[in-house]
């Protein structure tokens, strides 16, 4: 009893100096912060004419992205911004959306910014959380962005997202294993996957997450099928959807599970000669050493004459309104920063993003970018995934109708109506 | 002899069987482990071959040193043993009294405690969100200890009665008529007693803390306040950022405190009720 | 003992606050939710409707719910049984006299139980189940066997979930009955030895009987676990983007998949206070038996 009692003692003992740990490594943490401001200060006095006024203001955006690629994009932007003392901190979270929600209208707990794809807005918007940011900095400063971005960051004619860059799904495959030319018709592609396919044995030709909505959206949207439309009225049983997600059943017989995990080690490790995707599977390309070719999907013709359409997701940020309020002109910087080319060079040359930003393009190193090439040539025919609330809801569904028929062998037209039914159902439900 | 050759041959056997029981569920640990030690893009691999190619530790370097490890084992130690303090101490007070005490309501309020225990707390998450906003609580630990200590309190209510309840009442009695108050009773009799118990109920409160994920990645919001398990989830549940050696090797890296705290606390694992006995 | 009538309820009192805090009053909250139509477009400025989100809640109790609650049933029991016998006997071993080694053998099986439940699950999703790299597949091939996509069907997914679910649950069962086995009076087994009796009798005639009160309380928590377990279905089948294929549906992810995606707040509440009063009417009737035998 004695042993366990001094136990206790030492537990409680040891927790006390946690907690002091704790604080006192907080307060450090702020020491820090306060010493880089002062150092920006100093920076600033011996510069021009310190601006006495001005606090240093830091600006929090959470996302669920790559932390190196983030970090990048803040250090320039924060380059761009050490004259005005306004620096822009990215944390990683692995829920945004969620946390968003949650958070949206915490002014003490919650973020300034968030970037996340642009799909998510109109559930945002119609909470009311998000200051459009079309009032926030004028046209002309953001008049060298594509126009597919700045549509896909515009719900209900208001514009609420700064766009940064964008991203398309890719044919990408392996030189080294890839036997002869890429195809140039979905039909050919087939051939060639039925004659280099051994499930058996576990090498495959082409491999794709074949359940997953955005990966088979290419082809619903090729076939004229949609998943939502523009009125928020799902399109699951669709003749288009219900052709192209026949079509694309038997090619997900030859595709492995189409998991994520499954799919990207398959291509990795060489036993899957193409893989649909995107710029997120790039680190883990190059460490595996593949020798990568690119294609875009609209160079694939199906057999109804129409080209792949893949969705494209502009990846953008953007503005709580109680940040709007409280800390306006810095956010008005860090925006007019992000609306200019330079985001968008960083991003292409090391985590190959198609920037929003035209003028990026201009840059001779983002021009011969083979991938960024494929994307922006996509993003000609590629449509931007809806925008509007009902879009959270329809992923599920779609998800589930592509899996029953690809993995549960269900029939094409019973499923298509199941899950159409469940769509409306969840649609009614929001309201 | 012939007696004591059967109980080694008996021992043997069941050695056997404990060492392929202890694999076969280590099986899956044993696969994380293997890919905490391989190379970066080798580590799922469809090939045969079961060991990597390279073996490598940078992964657990990485995971020690570029990532506020340290930081996180601290808040998830503070966290766990905060939490046990206050749900052991409020709980084993109040399994002793429903353990002990004849009183009206007495069954109603633990089959009560039994249902509330059955509302999935994922339904309540918001509720209790809404709460800790209004009292200023997220972000803080103390936030978070009591949201632990609070779900895991009917647990451990329950499961320390029925202990309780096997100790024989005459032991207090007599202590009773030297004068001792309840309190020192339950130090003096009941804890001591109901020992394995005891452990037990507050190593599942130390996992459930240790382990948790939900609350400490929703109610923490800075990153240096995350637990292990939280900082493990917040930057690798994402399918499209997981580096899985990197994220095998921080699961391993989790579990195995946990594993001392229990390769220690079996020696106390022991009642004091039948210590006396099997010693003797 | 007559003396203070509120001694009781004085030492329980810390507790039952903490429990009104942390449980009960959110669920008393998730019903003032539950009459309010605050979701998407109300975010800010719901209000309240009355009963209208139960008479939606309640057409969601349909022959999908039902079939929901029969996997759930059929989940529990089967997990709860397989639970409690293999643990028992896992246990019972542990406890031989002269096993040296049970403290090792003891920690590595709580290895399982060390780890982050999603981590558990995700390494067994990958590892375990794939198609392509999970090691059932790896023997399988091995054999000279066709793969199989365990997670596809729901009859396998089933399986596959059962077996995730015991290998992350036996350590606490096997700890508990550990404990419990060392309240038992090892004289008691030294008199039946000396009159005859053997192994089975021991464990039939001293070692149930005495354990089964102690472990009775833990088993029925850990059947309310059970029964409203979500990350082991969820995160091996449903999550988002990785649908494996099967529709496995326990009553938790079913309310889930109905009404938690659409983020309508004041409708999902009243899904859960629904769920809510079908287990509390489902557990008076199991209960029930057991009660009366206590008393």
């Amino acid at each position: 009893m004695k042993k366990l009692s001094v136990g206790l003692a030492g537990v409680m003992l040891a927790v006390s100096l946690m907690g002091c740990g704790a604080e006192s490594t907080g307060t450090e943490s702020t020491a820090v912060e306060s010493q880089g401001t002062e150092e920006t200060k100093a920076a600033e006095t011996a510069g021009e004419a310190a601006d006495e006024n001005e606090e240093a203001v830091v600006i929090t955006a959470w996302h669920d992205n790559d932390e190196a690629m983030m970090n990048a994009l803040a250090d320039v932007v924060n380059e761009g911004l050490k004259d005005d003392n306004i620096t822009l901190k990215f944390e990683k979270k692995s829920d945004v959306t969620g946390q968003i929600q949650l958070y949206g209208t915490d002014a003490e707990n919650g973020p300034d910014m968030y970037l996340f794809a642009h799909d998510s807005l109109g559930s945002f918007a119609e909470m009311g959380i998000l200051e459009p940011v079309g009032n926030l900095i004028s046209d002309d400063k953001q008049a060298d962005l594509l126009p597919m971005t700045i549509e896909a960051a515009t719900y209900k004619d208001e514009q609420y997202l700064m766009p940064v860059y964008y991203e398309t799904l890719l044919f990408m495959y392996n030189k080294d294993l890839w036997d002869g030319e890429i195809p140039s018709t979905t039909e050919d592609l087939y051939t060639y996957m039925e004659e280099h396919t051994d499930t058996e044995a576990g090498t495959y030709a082409v491999v794709n997450q074949h359940s997953g909505a955005y990966n088979v959206a290419p082809f619903i949207n090729g076939f004229g099928g949609y998943i939502l439309d523009k009125d928020g009225n799902p399109g699951l049983d669709t003749s288009g959807t219900i052709a192209a997600v026949s079509y694309n059943k038997k090619f997900a017989a030859l595709q492995a599970d189409g998991d994520y995990n499954t799919v990207t080690t398959l291509f990795n490790e060489g036993k899957a000669a193409a893989i649909i995707g995107g710029p997120w599977l790039i680190s883990g390309i190059k460490e595996a050493g593949i020798d990568l070719g690119i294609k875009s999907l609209s160079d694939f013709t199906l057999p109804d004459g129409n080209t792949l359409k893949p969705y494209s997701g502009v990846q953008c940020l953007g503005v709580l309104k109680y940040a709007a309020e409280s800390k306006k002109d810095a956010i008005v910087k860090v925006l007019e920063v992000l609306a200019q080319p330079e985001v968008g060079i960083v991003l292409a040359k090391e985590y190959n993003c198609a920037p929003a930003n035209v003028k990026a393009y201009d840059d001779p190193e983002v021009a011969a970018n083979e991938m960024i090439l494929a994307m922006k040539k996509t993003a000609e025919v590629a449509e931007p995934m809806p925008n509007i609330p009902q879009m959270n809801v329809m992923w599920g569904p779609t998800e589930s109708f592509l899996a029953a028929v690809n993995k549960s062998g269900e029939d094409v037209e019973t499923a298509a109506a199941k899950y159409q039914e469940e769509a409306l159902t969840a649609i009614a439900d929001m309201q | 002899m012939n007696k004591k050759s059967k109980q080694k041959c008996r021992l043997f056997f069941l050695n056997l069987f404990f060492i392929g029981l202890c694999f076969l569920g280590l099986v899956p640990i044993l696969y994380a482990v293997i890919l905490s030690i391989s190379e970066g893009s080798g580590a799922l691999t469809s090939g045969t071959g079961i060991l990597p190619g390279q073996i490598t530790f940078d992964n657990y370097r990485r995971i020690l040193l570029e990532e506020p490890f340290l930081r996180w084992l601290l808040n998830s130690a503070v966290l766990s043993v905060g939490t046990m303090l206050l749900a052991m101490s409020t709980s084993v007070t109040a399994s002793y009294a429903f353990s002990r005490f004849k009183f009206k309501g007495k069954k109603a309020v633990l089959q009560v405690l039994l249902l509330l225990n059955a509302f999935p707390q994922i339904l309540t998450m918001f509720a209790l969100f809404r709460l800790f906003k209004n009292l200023n609580l997220l972000n803080s630990h103390l936030g978070l200890i009591l949201i632990y200590a609070g779900s895991m309190c009917i647990f451990s209510i329950w499961n320390m009665k029925g202990y309780f309840d096997s100790i024989p009442i005459e032991i207090e009695e007599a202590s009773k008529i030297d004068g001792a108050s309840d309190m020192q009773l339950i130090r003096k009799i009941i804890l001591p007693l109901a020992r394995p118990a005891i452990i037990v109920t507050a190593v599942m409160v130390l996992i459930f803390v240790w382990n948790e994920y939900l609350f400490a990645t929703t109610f923490m919001l800075k990153e240096e306040s995350y637990t292990l398990a939280g900082g493990l989830y917040q930057l690798q549940a994402n399918d499209y950022s997981r580096s899985w050696p990197l994220f095998s090797a921080a699961a391993i890296l989790v579990s195995i405190p946990i594993l001392i705290i229990f390769f220690c606390i079996q020696k106390y694992m022991v009642s004091g009720l039948t210590a006396g006995g099997v010693k003797g | 003992m007559k003396k203070k009538k509120a001694t009781p309820w004085l030492y329980s009192f810390p507790a039952m606050l903490l429990i009104g805090i942390i449980v009960v009053f959110p669920i008393l909250y998730t019903g003032y939710i539950s009459t309010t139509n605050m979701n998407l477009y109300h975010w800010s400025d719901f209000e309240f409707i009355g009963l209208e989100n139960y008479k939606r809640a309640l057409l969601k109790v349909d022959s999908g719910f039902l079939s929901a609650l029969y996997t759930t049933l059929l989940w529990t029991i089967v997990n709860m049984v397989l639970q409690v016998v293999i643990a028992y006997l896992i246990a019972v071993g542990l406890n031989t006299e002269g096993l040296k080694l049970k403290r090792v053998y003891k920690t590595l099986l709580m290895f399982p139980w060390a780890m982050p439940a999603y981590v558990s699950i995700l390494l067994w999703r990958v590892g375990m189940y794939n198609t392509e790299f999970g090691l059932f597949n790896k023997i399988l091939v091995a054999l000279g066997l066709s793969k199989m996509d365990f997670l596809a069907q729901n009859g396998s997914a089933f399986w596959a979930c059962l077996i995730l679910n015991l290998w992350m649950a036996l350590p606490f069962m096997i700890m508990m009955i550990d404990g419990a086995l060392q309240s038992i009076d090892k004289s008691m087994y030294e008199s039946a030895v000396l009159e005859g009796a053997g192994f089975i009798q021991k464990n039939i005639y001293i070692t149930i009987p005495s354990l089964r009160k102690i472990v009775a309380p833990a088993v029925i928590m850990t059947t309310f676990t059970t029964f409203k377990q979500f990350d082991i279905v969820y995160l091996l089948t449903k999550q988002k983007g990785s649908l494996s294929g099967a529709d496995l549906q326990t009553i938790i992810t079913y309310a889930h998949q109905n009404a938690f995606v659409s983020n309508n707040y004041g409708l999902s509440s009243a899904v859960s206070i629904v769920i809510f009063g079908i287990i509390i009417v489902f557990s008076l009737v199991t209960n029930r038996p057991e009660g009366r035998e206590r008393a």
